[in-house]
């Protein structure tokens, strides 16, 4: 003790071997693993075709986490589902499978947490995936769960004065509703956490409680938090919307609008030929200019996401397509929320108004993109 | 008048000390806000929502790492620069450079904070602020231990005791500490919950192993001085220093309980965590049984009253915490607010009160100028009824949260959260006391250093008064 | 046990130099003889052997021999699991393969195109001999054909090209379309797809249906 040097080597010595342990052999242990499939076939190796998980995060949810981490969420928040004898996550119903150390190997930056202020966050993608509603939480969470005390974060909205289809509409007790938009932050924030879902088995960790099983809460048939949604995590009437415009999408006429012929039942067109509705601006922006097209159909040139097409499209909303008002609306409804579209629906008196607007236009005098958009300004 | 030796040591380190003492105080203030704020958040969530820079997360973090590396820091550099002079026998050295990192190392957590505050932070425990600050925190402690290990280095009786132990170990551990973490985290990362187990490791051994050796140390110093008895049962100092040295390292990493991270991290600390049981019970020993000769005594004194407190806090919450430990326990309460409690018992009710004793037992030595017998008891006071229903709140909190969590019917909001709200009310009450009495704290450091503001250019006469204990 | 120092006792104060050599003294001396045990030190022994005892039971029990992942019951498959997850993979990658390749004309519900993409779902081109729809696919398909009852390759536009393939793929294309929508035909493994490869080599072109026809009298004979 007395001699400086052997103290310092004694005390170095004491930090060493832990260092060795925890680190140095942690490191060695499980420092690289690689994604694996669900199941190993006989000799242990992933069998070939199978799909590899965990699957990497898109790029909008890898900059959500980054926000999330800005935001300083993990003080409130964990992400891991603990083991069945160490802890009472599954049984709560926040995960079908405690999380094992493969989940986490896609994040630069693993957030898992240590203290549970707000619930666990592990699999919320599959509990809330809900556009709205994590927006709705992110600005205001008392305005859905009256006792949350997570903070509100309206510096990532801006408020308007009048509901659009790019706003959400928040109403609160007193019945006052405001609109708010999504910033990007907001909007890559809601995708980290869409994206956080460990919903697929491993070979060091099956499923611990089937879907049967879980608590109600898990499938979203019960919100956690006392919120009161439907049995899906759309409400009932755009998922009914959804659906219809979906058969309507993919059907030969008559009810059907043959648009997959064309569009690909993928949404992504032809190469050259037919441009993709997935991402297209076109779907996704003016939802005037979308109907004018749905009715009166499109030829000549026109730039989608970048790319140039010249061909025509049929008129799908008059004879001989002759597509009602309602079938119309779904459609759109359907185009403007698959293949990752998000967007607002498209309700039957838009069609009309629509309609009763060009009702001098000659049939078969078909859109052309210069004249869309210059109505437009 | 002729300077004892002990006089001449306390005269070459009065700048030096004063200017630790009266940052960390500052830094406690700032804490002491962050605190308020935070525990304000969570009683209503509208409190200063609007604004991006104060969201709940981040003002924790800052108040933090506000404590630890402010207050926690620069307290340490204080205690640590005077009692390794003193028992060295040998004046300071290098006060200029010492200052000037000094001065770094402020600056530094400064511009951390900010970092923090600014959406900059790090996800890694106890290291938050943003990678930027590390250096310059690392290179100012670095020169700041230097200078303390040559005087160590020259110390006049080769014999060295069980304070300068505990003061060189936590002087020595912390750059390791820094960088392996600072490699493991930074520099060359693992992706995974390699990262996890290494962020908690650093974070749980800055508190085991930077910030509880000093105390302890500090404790093993002004108890014999003031007591003027020897440490009792001292023999047993080595085997619980060595204890500590080698358990606690591997005892802090059982917060992984039941994680995404091999079975056998969270169980060896748990198992370690349980040894732990021994140091506690050796060092509890040294210091009660030789209070308790005398304790009286240790009433009169106020630095003393504060250290017992301290140490009584020690012994109590390290034994809780061992309990803590165990799996069927941590089971509930690994994810409440009981990790709160294990922050502030140990930050708080240990760490800050012993500081608090070194401080009053120091300051007048070092600037002649006596503190009010009556402002050091209201400080304690207030601080000893802070701190007893801040902990106390946590601790029925974090049980009541625990608990109520691990009933699946029990909805998360409606149910657990709102049960807990009393004991975050309390909190928050807790922290405003504690905040008008750090107040006092550091009028009363203040007022030691700086006697007449007005005068401020005659300061620096000490009046050498014999020693007294109050 | 405790030494006093009575110097200072009277002060209450101990100074630096007397702490160090005190305590440095009590370090180092030994205790005198007494008589009978000191008990304290065989309690401590005692007291920490007990503790290792239990730290390491404890130790033993719950870390799964210091292994990366917790302990998870064997699941052992009877052949049939393992068969049918092993088709189960093979239509999931050929699922695939069909929505990248083929969906565009032949439609992602195998009903084609009337007209102009004949349908896959009940078509015996599809079902029957593995050989035929897997020379379809390796050298494509141009002029008419009949698909049930209905005139498909009028125009050129329409015809079927060959692409570039592996024979995995064509396997678990060929096994996905021959499972789906209704369709109830036998697998078609890699091995068959690499001698059906082999032992058309010689054709260069496209087959046409009259050709594809003549081949496979047993499939269109009724």
């Amino acid at each position: 003790m007395n001699n400086l040097l052997k103290f310092t080597i004694g005390i170095f010595l004491s930090l060493g071997v832990a260092w060795l342990a925890f680190v140095v052999g942690a490191r060695a242990q499980f420092g690289d693993l690689s994604p694996s499939s669900q199941n190993l076939d006989d000799d242990g190796n992933i069998p070939l075709d199978a799909d590899l998980y965990p699957l990497p995060l898109s790029g909008t949810a890898e900059q959500g986490s980054k926000e999330y981490l800005a935001l300083g969420c993990m003080t409130c928040h964990t992400q891991q589902v603990r083991m069945v004898e160490a802890g009472f996550d599954v049984e709560r119903g926040w995960g079908q499978r405690p999380s094992v150390a493969r989940d986490y190997i896609h994040q630069e930056h693993v957030l898992l947490g240590n203290t549970r202020i707000g619930p666990d966050l592990a699999n919320v993608g599959r509990r809330q995936p809900d556009l709205e509603w994590l927006h709705k939480h992110l600005f205001e969470p008392q305005s859905l769960v009256p006792q949350s005390l997570c903070p509100p974060s309206p510096f990532l909205y801006d408020q308007v004065d009048q509901s659009s289809d790019k706003s959400i509409t928040v109403v609160d007790d007193s019945n006052i509703s405001r609109f708010i938009v999504p910033s990007i932050r907001a909007k890559r924030l809601v995708s980290y956490i869409r994206s956080l879902h460990q919903d697929y088995e491993l070979p060091e960790m099956a499923f611990v409680i089937n879907e049967e099983d879980e608590p109600d809460e898990a499938a979203g048939k019960e919100n956690l938090l006392d919120f009161d949604s439907n049995q899906s995590s759309l409400p009932s009437w755009l998922d009914t919307q959804i659906a219809s415009g979906k058969e309507i999408y993919m059907k030969a006429a008559p009810g059907g609008g043959l648009c997959f012929t064309c569009h690909q039942p993928t949404g992504e067109g032809l190469a050259g030929q037919f441009p993709p509705l997935a991402g297209s601006d076109w779907v996704l922006g003016d939802k005037e200019r979308l109907i004018k097209i749905s009715i009166y159909g499109l030829m000549g040139e026109i730039e989608v996401n970048g790319i140039k097409y010249n061909n025509v499209m049929a008129p799908p909303g008059i004879p001989p397509g002759s597509l009602t008002d309602q079938q119309i609306a779904d459609v759109l409804t359907y185009i403007r929320n698959d293949w990752g579209n998000s967007a607002s629906a498209v309700t039957s008196l838009e069609v009309s108004a629509v309609r009763s607007q060009i009702k001098g236009r000659a049939p078969m005098q078909m859109w052309t993109a210069a004249e869309l958009n210059a109505v437009d300004e | 008048m002729k300077l004892n030796s002990e006089q001449i040591i306390d005269k070459s380190l009065k700048l030096v000390v004063c200017f630790f003492v009266a940052s960390a105080g500052l830094w406690l203030l700032a804490a002491a806000l962050f605190a308020y704020i935070s525990a304000a958040k969570l009683t209503d969530p509208f409190f200063l929502s609007s604004f991006e820079y104060f969201t709940y997360g981040k003002i924790k973090l800052a108040q933090a790492n506000a404590f630890v590396y402010g207050w926690g820091g620069n307290s340490i550099f204080a205690v640590t620069l005077w009692i390794v002079a003193r028992l060295a026998q040998t004046e300071s050295r290098g006060r200029v450079l010492v200052i000037f990192a000094g001065i770094i190392w402020n600056l530094a957590i400064t511009f951390g904070l900010l970092g923090i505050l600014d959406g900059h932070m790090t996800p890694h425990e106890m290291l938050e602020m943003p990678a930027e600050v590390w250096p310059a925190l690392f290179i100012s402690y670095c020169v700041i231990a230097f200078f303390i290990v040559v005087v160590h280095r020259s110390r006049k009786n080769k014999e060295t005791i069980a304070p300068q132990w505990f003061l060189l170990s936590s002087l020595l551990w912390f750059p390791m500490l820094f960088l392996i973490a600072w490699n493991g985290l930074e520099i060359n990362p693992a992706r995974g919950t390699v990262q996890s187990v290494l962020s908690m490791w650093f974070g749980q051994s800055l508190i085991w192993l930077w910030l509880t050796p000093v105390a302890l140390g500090a404790a093993y110093y002004i108890i014999p001085a003031i007591l003027g008895r020897a440490i009792d049962k001292y023999y047993l100092a080595v085997f619980g220093f060595w204890c500590i040295a080698t358990l606690a390292p591997w005892s802090v990493v059982h917060h992984l309980e039941g994680g995404p991270v091999p079975m056998w991290i969270p169980a060896i600390g748990t198992v370690m965590s349980i040894a732990m049981i021994f140091p506690i019970a050796v060092a509890s020993t040294n210091f009660h049984s030789t209070a308790f000769l005398d304790i009286s005594k240790v009433w009169d004194s106020l630095p003393l009253r504060f250290v017992i407190f301290g140490t009584l806090s020690y012994t109590i919450s390290s034994y809780i915490g061992v309990i803590f430990s165990l799996p069927s326990v941590a089971k509930i309460t690994q994810f409440s607010i009981i990790n709160d409690f294990h922050f502030n018992q140990r930050v708080y009710g240990f760490f800050s009160m012993i500081i608090f004793g070194m401080v009053y037992y120091i300051l007048p030595k070092i600037t002649g100028n006596e503190i009010a017998k009556g402002a050091k008891a209201f400080h304690f006071w207030t601080s000893a009824f802070g701190v007893l229903i801040l902990l106390l709140a946590y601790l029925i909190g974090g049980l009541t949260h625990g608990v109520l969590a691990q009933q699946p019917s029990l909805s998360w909001a409606s149910s657990v959260i709102s049960s807990v709200m009393p004991y975050f009310l309390i909190t928050e009450l807790a922290f405003i006391v504690l905040g008008f009495s750090q107040l006092v704290f550091v009028i009363n450091v203040w007022k030691a250093i700086i006697p007449n503001p007005f005068a401020f250019w005659t300061c620096g006469d000490s009046q050498s008064k014999p020693e007294t204990s109050a | 046990m405790t030494k006093k120092n009575n110097n200072n006792q009277s002060q209450g104060l101990m100074s630096d130099q007397d702490m160090v050599e005190i305590h440095s003294k009590l370090n180092v001396d030994k205790h005198p003889p007494t008589k009978g045990f000191l008990i304290a030190p065989l309690v401590f022994v005692f007291v920490f052997g007990c503790l290792i005892f239990v730290c390491s039971i404890q130790l033993a029990h719950s870390t799964n021999q210091f292994q990366l992942h917790p302990p998870t019951e064997i699941v052992v498959l009877t052949e049939e699991e393992k068969e049918s997850l092993r088709i189960e993979r093979k239509i999931e990658s050929g699922k695939k393969v069909f929505a990248v390749r083929c969906a565009s004309c032949h439609q992602a519900n195998g009903l084609g195109i009337q007209g102009q993409y004949p349908p896959l779902a009940g078509s015996k081109w599809v079902t029957s001999d593995p050989a035929l729809i897997s020379n379809i696919i390796l050298k494509g398909l141009k002029g008419e054909i009949t698909v049930k009852g209905e005139v498909y390759g009028t125009s050129a536009a329409v015809n079927m090209a060959a692409v570039p393939i592996t024979d995995r793929e064509i396997a678990n294309v060929t096994t996905y379309v021959r499972s789906a929508w209704g369709n109830t035909a036998s697998e078609i493994t890699e091995e068959e797809v690499s001698f059906f490869r082999a032992d058309s080599e010689d054709q260069v072109e496209q087959w046409t249906g009259t050709q594809l026809v003549e081949m496979f009298p047993s499939v269109f004979s009724n």
